[in-house]
């Protein structure tokens, strides 16, 4: 036993098991109680209604044929093998026996032939013995003032009695521990598979998130509990190293700049410079503190996204957004050398957080700018598909992002090797991401360009319509 | 200007203090909220910058009980707590301006001059006036010198907000902020290049550049 059985009785199935198996044996007794008294009552029922009929018969052999033939009814059924033995007794008007097995008749027998008569018989055992039985018989006064009773021996039904209350005494007990026992192994298996529950959750404390639950495959309770709890286990780990992937990537990603920096001021302390110099140094050092500062911002906005803390969601009018965004981003978009191109839809509204909608969008088209050479252009396009969704699309002629690399620039730090030069923290995409993200929206990234021309990026933040 | 700074974190305030101090401000401190506010209302303080966490009393009770009693300093929060609702909360309170830590020591600046000007042209002006650069606020036409210069409705807005403050540094974040009414970082040169194209309108044909960079922390127009 590796359950005690303290822990065992305080469980929730051996208590139910418990009441279960009292359910079970009071149910049970009271079906013994019924099966007993209904034997009882028809057996006797059909004892009184067979006597009646062998009474009746009798009459009737009297009637046709007078004592003779009664005698000889009395004397062939007497001795006639098989159905109900009845016990008989005829005697004529002076008393004396004529035939019949009893040998006398019971001194106090009422012989108005109604009522039935309980009174004991001294039977001759085959071994010669006498035993004495109680048997129940009728008695009735024939015309010419013989006496004919017939009695059946009711010592058969009297042992049913005892018989049955025996068994169910017997019975009870049985189902009783009979129910506890099955009750015990239920609640046994029960518990021992929320103890394989609890020694998970154990595990899992103790640090092991690979930990899991085992499942048995019987699709019951204990099964579909488990796989949830799986499913949580496997979501939990699943952000652990995501968190812990993103710590190292913080790391790394501040390390180059802190150390770049540390260096910097470092040589600029060994040398003599001129004021000229220790300004220009002082500058670009305060430039990458300033990039160090806004990965921070972003790390902090991206993880307060993911935790789903945005602000309230508010009807956004996604037109005016778009235009105020194309008018921010056309200077830059001029200066950088770069053809800009705006279509707006008009009425277009999501539920949404501006703030964040803005700075998504503003992310795909610092990207465009930033990644397109002279020359190119850029097409910022919002509209209503036709399903109701609205996009907000930019489309450059960059570079472009190799298929099989789309899935990954989303995620948080992933910067591709060709962009590594430029400046920039890797996490911009995956910002656009999970702003489409808490929208119910997503982002979608596709070639932008014809065939022939570079590959270019169209990238596309899909929301659902307000 | 005389400002109060009400802050727990004592290197944070003393770092506040120090800038604001370096900047020609006269300067006052306090670590408690309870404190903070029988100070903002018992002396004259242009500006009160007010830390959201603090200990008797938070930063947003505070302020929203100085208003309730009549106070009228403007006053600038300071938070760790950097999103939208939260900037929102602040200005619902009482608040004026809403600055996220970690900031710039120039950003503070920036931000605390622009709020104790804003009180003091609280009268209706419908005629902005930097050395020669005239703005007329009702027909929205702008000169340099008697000579008309043509703006966009953006650049108009923008070239309003920096006569505004003419004098005091504006950063790129207070103008995007203020001019665009966006609230996030843009991560290139989106402000630089409209600010470039509106001194190509005002300073291109003139000897004298008003409109001036102000390296590490944002523009400034000056006579």
């Amino acid at each position: 036993m590796n359950i005690r059985l303290p822990t065992l009785v305080r469980t929730t199935t051996f208590k139910l098991a418990l009441l279960h198996s009292v359910l079970f044996t009071v149910f049970v007794l009271g079906l013994l109680i019924y099966l007993y008294a209904s034997t009882v009552v028809y057996v006797r029922a059909e004892a009184s209604d067979s006597l009646d009929a062998e009474l009746s018969e009798l009459s009737l052999a009297y009637s046709q044929g007078g004592l003779v033939r009664l005698n000889r009814s009395v004397r062939e059924r007497q001795f006639a093998p098989g159905s109900r033995q009845f016990l008989y007794l005829l005697q004529d008007a002076q008393g004396q026996k004529i035939s019949g097995g009893l040998s006398a008749l019971p001194p106090d027998i009422p012989l108005d032939g109604r009522q039935k008569y309980l009174f004991d018989v001294e039977i001759i055992q085959p071994d010669g013995e006498f035993i004495s039985r109680p048997a129940e018989g009728r008695a009735v006064v024939l015309p010419d003032g013989g006496i004919i009773l017939v009695a059946y021996d009711v010592g058969e039904f009297q042992r049913i009695v005892p018989h049955i209350t025996r068994v169910v005494w017997t019975a009870a007990p049985i189902g009783l521990l009979m129910s506890l026992i099955g009750g015990i192994v239920i609640s046994r298996s029960a518990a021992r598979r929320a103890d394989a529950l609890a020694k998970t959750a154990e595990g899992v404390m103790a640090g092991d998130l690979s930990r899991r639950v085992p499942v048995v495959g019987s699709g019951d309770e204990f099964d579909r509990l488990g796989e949830q709890l799986n499913a949580m286990l496997g979501r939990i780990e699943m952000l652990m190293e995501s968190s812990r992937h993103v710590g190292d990537s913080i790391a790394h990603d501040l390390r180059s700049p802190l150390t770049r920096l540390r260096n910097r001021l470092e040589t600029t302390l060994a040398e003599p410079m001129s004021q000229e110099m220790a300004e220009d140094t002082l500058g670009q050092t305060l430039g990458e503190v300033d990039n160090v500062l806004a990965t921070f911002n972003a790390i902090l906005r991206l993880s307060r996204l993911e935790a789903g803390q945005g602000g309230p969601m508010l009807r956004t009018d996604i037109s005016t957004l778009a235009e105020q965004l194309a008018e921010l981003f056309e200077p830059a978009c001029e200066e950088a050398g770069l053809e800009f191109v705006a279509s707006i839809g008009r009425g277009l509204f999501v539920l949404g957080e501006k703030d964040l909608i803005a700075q998504a969008v503003s992310n795909l088209l610092d990207n465009a700018v930033k990644y397109t050479p002279i020359g190119g252009k850029i097409s910022f396009n919002a509209a209503r598909e036709r399903d109701g969704k609205i996009i907000l699309e930019v489309t450059d002629t960059g570079p472009g992002i190799p298929a099989e690399e789309r899935e990954r620039v989303v995620k948080r730090f992933v910067r591709l090797e060709e962009s590594r030069s430029e400046p920039g923290s890797g996490l911009g995409l995956a910002l656009v991401e999970a702003v489409g993200r808490v929208h119910n929206g997503q982002l979608e990234l596709g070639d932008g360009g014809k065939a022939g021309a570079p590959r270019g990026l169209r990238a596309r933040l899909v929301l659902p319509k307000a | 200007m005389n400002i109060l700074i009400i802050e727990d974190d004592e290197d944070m305030a003393s770092f506040v203090s120090k800038v604001l101090t370096e900047a020609g401000h006269v300067v006052d401190t306090t670590h408690r909220g309870d404190m903070g506010l029988t100070l903002a209302r018992a002396g004259d303080f242009d500006a009160l910058v007010v830390d959201r966490m603090l200990p008797e009393k938070d930063g947003l009770t505070l302020v929203r009980e100085y208003r309730e009693g009549g106070g009228v300093s403007p006053a600038l929060f300071l938070s760790a707590l950097g999103d939208v609702d939260h900037r929102v909360e602040g200005l619902q309170a009482g608040g004026d301006d809403y600055l996220a830590k970690p900031f710039a020591p120039s950003e503070l600046v920036a931000r605390v001059e622009a709020l104790g000007r804003r009180q003091v042209s609280e009268a209706p002006i419908t005629v902005l006036k930097t050395g020669e650069l005239e703005m007329d606020l009702l027909s929205r036409k702008v000169s340099r010198n008697g000579q008309k210069i043509d703006l966009q409705p953006r650049e108009f807005r923008l070239l309003e907000y920096l006569m505004r403050h003419a004098g005091q540094v504006v950063t790129r974040t207070m103008l995007l902020e203020k001019v665009w009414d966006y609230h996030f970082d843009p991560q290139t040169n989106v402000i630089d290049v409209h600010i470039s194209r509106l001194r190509g309108k005002i300073d291109k044909d003139f000897d004298e550049a008003l409109l001036h960079t102000v390296r590490g922390a944002g523009y400034r127009l000056q006579a």
